[in-house]
């Protein structure tokens, strides 16, 4: 009954959003209003179907109804509810609905929030989202379903994954990457508009921006705490591997980060219109490359766990979509096309463009490498493999690059700046640079690339900071408290200048304790017998013992470490080893100790049959909580640049071609 | 119409759709490598620790187990005990030889120092031993029978079984 419930739900939006779809391109070619109302309505039906047949299948795990074929195969009446729950994104099928279903919610939400507004691009957008969401109907109906019957239901299941039930961040991770990944879709429908429609204005600019900022938002949180999962369960003590689904959800924020800095350019002089479209396409295109690199098992990861037979069909819809962008833009992009110009390459816009640079070079770098046993086996039959050291070796001086553009961008002015005004300008950071650099070699960092980062990173804060207390200072001058200032100047008026610069604050912070915590990082390997301790990066650690728990449906292995600090009790830790029964390996857990300074990070290796002994792997790294952190920071900072604000557009940005060299940063704010 | 953007564009999809198109079906951690029952490509290695060049032919007369890692790939960590105490078994009956992939002496060294050893560890510069084997990922291992002809090939870390059952069409 469930069962076929969900299937009815399910096939109900494959017609909707296919008829949806066509509604919406028929509107956008004639015009019609009474047609945008109807492919409307068929995005909120769309929308309903998938949140019921969601609700369905939670509903059919919950009350485990084994009857379903996904509930079968993932449910167990042995697991805690909120691992019931979450069992919807565990395995392949269920996956795929989650994925509906937050398509779902964003196809209406675009839809509510857009209602009276930019009605010349809506019905062509909701028709893009539309035929989006029939592809992924279909795929929930056909190859990826999860409403199957089984003809003799078990009586229980195997319960999900265990790597899912092993980390509380397994369960946040994939329903952000999701937000992230399936968000793209809506920048994605507005850009195939932009060019159906023949036109860009900047009045659209609003909602293409804030529907790439809020995916944008998601896919950094989850790419963090994806890295930080690994970090707290993987027990090697790192957080990056460059592994193939790793990149996967890293290519497209690359993308959209550099889209979110050329729509600046868009918007202030008017020009690379059409490319920022194409960084809005490739975002889309290369969250569905992503998909298909995890979901194909064409890819060799450690971490591909849901391989399936939907490979092909998802390359389909890959190839479908690629063809019809490329085919758009070609058609398209000249008529995008203003006449604005860059002034000077040293200018504010200048390095915004050697920015996008970087970050399309970087996204073809790890794409390339991703694929590169790929495109050798196809060249030549034979398989060749790119290690880590390739992409550490290309990754290392892009981000410092990136680093040194976070600095030197923002202190540059608009448009063309004389020799005074550079000098000015750039000068002055070298000093916080080089004092961070020096801080950071009287500690004890001598990797050259390091140091390099480390001064960035320094001249990137002053420079950071200095943009951020500008506005304060001069709203202080005109009256008024530092309160009253900040809340005018930076939340009120500079919301979204303020926000990217706590996302460049952020970002900072990422890239100098990414840099120092993968060079400065300790690792010690040990034996110790029962009551034996250990020195090591000047803790004293205790083995006190080891405890065997069980737990209906795991069985722990752990081991119990006094941490000291000169005599002084720091704290007690515990890594363990779960053993699930649907897994033959056991699943480690370290323990982690985590101080501003540095992680005391503690991995078992191996534990003697008597459980009088164990090897253990101990390592410490300088900076790493930084980067979790940091990470929020960026997307506390996106958060507010996105917030919308009544005082539309001022007239100084309006007139945005025409603002010169001469003005201070401040004059030149970009407000929404 | 842009025939530029047209152009490049479409030849961009068609190779990224041919390659993807191409990989689909494979199961990438199991590849037949072209070498099987060929001769093992030559190669004369320095040894990690020691100023000692190896060559393969010294071996000519026993099998080897031929195994490519990395000390930054996580699964060769878990290996390296499994190859070690199956090494330490096989004592002059089999002789095991590791071959280190885009790595430096200095940290294969101290992983070497901190986990212990029992065969030769050897370098690859530039990778040059690892194309001419095809390796397709580390870590991997060639095995080879007393002729040094290639019988099998093993991508991921390896269980003691895995190795005992490659190792019995090497002993052949």
């Amino acid at each position: 009954m469930t069962a076929s419930l969900g299937r009815f739900l399910i096939l109900a939006s494959v017609l909707v959003s296919a008829a949806g779809a066509f509604i919406g391109f028929a509107a956008g070619q004639k015009q019609s209003p009474e047609g945008l109302k109807w492919a409307r309505r068929f995005a909120y039906a769309f929308a309903a179907l998938m949140l019921l047949a969601t609700v369905v299948m939670e509903y059919a795990l919950i009350t485990h109804d084994f009857s379903v074929q996904y509930v079968a195969q993932v449910g167990s009446r042995d697991v805690p509810l909120w691992v019931t729950i979450v069992s919807l994104w565990s395995s392949l099928e269920g996956s795929i609905l989650f994925w509906g279903f937050i398509l779902g919610i964003y196809i209406a939400g675009a839809t509510r929030l857009n209602i009276g507004k930019h009605e010349e691009y809506m019905p062509y957008a909701i028709g893009t989202w539309l035929g989006c969401g029939a592809f992924f109907a279909f795929l929930i109906a056909g190859p990826a379903n999860p409403f199957l019957t089984v003809p003799n239901p078990p009586l229980n299941g195997p319960g999900p994954n265990p790597l899912l039930q092993n980390h509380v961040l397994m369960i946040i991770h994939p329903p952000m990457l999701y937000l992230g990944y399936v968000g793209m879709t809506i920048p994605f429908g507005f850009a195939m508009a932009a060019l159906l429609r023949k036109r860009l204005g900047h009045s659209f600019l609003r909602p293409l921006r804030a529907s790439l900022l809020l995916p944008w938002i998601f896919l950094t949180i989850a790419i963090m705490l994806g890295g930080w999962w690994a970090y707290e369960v993987l027990g090697w003590g790192g957080y990056w591997a460059w592994d193939p689904v790793e990149n996967a959800s890293l290519l497209p924020w690359l993308t959209a980060t550099a889209a979110l800095h050329s729509a600046v350019v868009m918007e202030r002089r008017g020009i690379l219109k059409g490319w920022t479209v194409t960084l809005v396409q490739a975002s889309f295109l290369l969250t569905i490359l992503g998909t298909f690199m995890t979901r194909s098992g064409v890819f060799n990861s450690v971490h591909s766990f849901t391989q399936s037979s939907i490979g092909p069909t998802i390359l389909v819809f890959l190839a479908v979509t690629l063809i019809a962008s490329v085919v758009l833009l070609a058609l398209r992009i000249d008529s995008l096309e203003s006449d604005g110009n860059i002034e000077s390459a040293v200018s504010r816009e200048g390095m915004f463009l050697v920015n996008n640079l970087i970050f399309v070079v970087l996204t073809f770098t790890v794409l390339v490498g991703t694929c590169f046993p790929l495109i050798v086996e196809a060249v030549k039959g034979k398989q060749m493999s790119v290690g880590r050291p390739y992409f550490d070796a290309m990754a290392v001086p892009m981000g410092a690059a990136l680093l040194f553009l976070i600095g030197v961008g923002p202190a540059l002015p608009w448009g063309r700046a004389t020799k005074r005004e550079m000098v000015r300008a750039l000068v002055p950071p070298i000093g916080a640079g080089v004092v961070v650099a020096v801080i950071g070699a009287l500690l004890g960092v001598r990797n050259p690339w390091t140091l390099v980062t480390l001064f960035f990173g320094g001249y990137a804060v002053h420079v950071t900071l200095a943009q951020m207390w500008l506005p304060l200072v001069q709203r202080m001058k005109r009256g008024g408290s530092f309160g009253e200032a900040l809340v005018d100047a930076q939340l009120r008026r500079g919301r979204r200048r303020f926000g990217s610069y706590i996302v460049h604050a952020g970002a900072t912070i990422v890239l100098v304790a990414i840099a120092v915590s993968s060079t400065q990082r300790t690792s010690q390997e040990m034996t110790l017998k029962r009551g034996q301790t250990a020195q090591a990066a000047g803790y004293s650690i205790t083995f006190t013992g080891i405890e065997e728990r069980a737990e209906p449906h795991r069985q722990s292995t752990i081991a119990h470490f006094n941490v000291t600090k000169d005599g002084k009790p720091v704290t007690t830790m515990d890594p363990r080893m779960n053993q699930y029964a649907a897994m033959r390996e056991p699943i480690g857990t370290p323990a982690v100790h985590s101080t501003i300074l540095s992680d005391l990070y503690i991995s078992i290796m191996n534990i003697a049959p008597d459980q009088q002994s164990a090897g253990f792997v101990v390592i410490n790294t300088p900076m790493v909580s930084w980067i979790w952190i940091a990470v929020l920071l960026m997307g506390l900072g996106g958060l507010v640049a996105l917030i919308p604000h009544r005082a539309v557009v001022m007239s100084v940005v309006a007139a945005a071609p025409a603002a010169s060299a001469g003005e201070a940063p401040a004059a030149t704010l970009i407000r929404s | 119409m842009n025939r530029t953007v047209l152009i490049v564009g479409l030849i961009i999809v068609a190779a990224i759709v041919a390659i993807l198109f191409m990989g689909l079906g494979n199961d990438p951690a199991h590849i037949d490598s072209p070498l099987i029952g060929s001769p093992a490509p030559g190669f004369a290695l320095k040894a990690v620790g020691s100023d000692e060049t190896i060559d393969l032919t010294r071996y000519r007369g026993k099998p080897v187990v031929l195994n490519f890692w990395a000390t930054w790939c996580r699964p060769c960590w878990d290996e390296h005990p499994v190859l070690t105490a199956n090494a330490q078994m096989a004592g002059d009956r089999v002789q095991y030889l590791g071959v280190v992939f885009q790595d430096e002496e200095s940290k294969i060294r101290s992983f070497l120092e901190q986990r212990g050893w029992a065969y030769p560890t050897l370098v690859d510069q530039a990778g040059k031993t690892a194309i001419a084997y095809g390796v397709g990922g580390v870590p991997e291992t060639y095995f080879l029978d007393k002729n040094g002809i290639i019988v099998a090939k093993f991508a991921g870390p390896m269980s003691a079984e895995d190795i005992e059952k490659n190792l019995r069409k090497a002993m052949q």
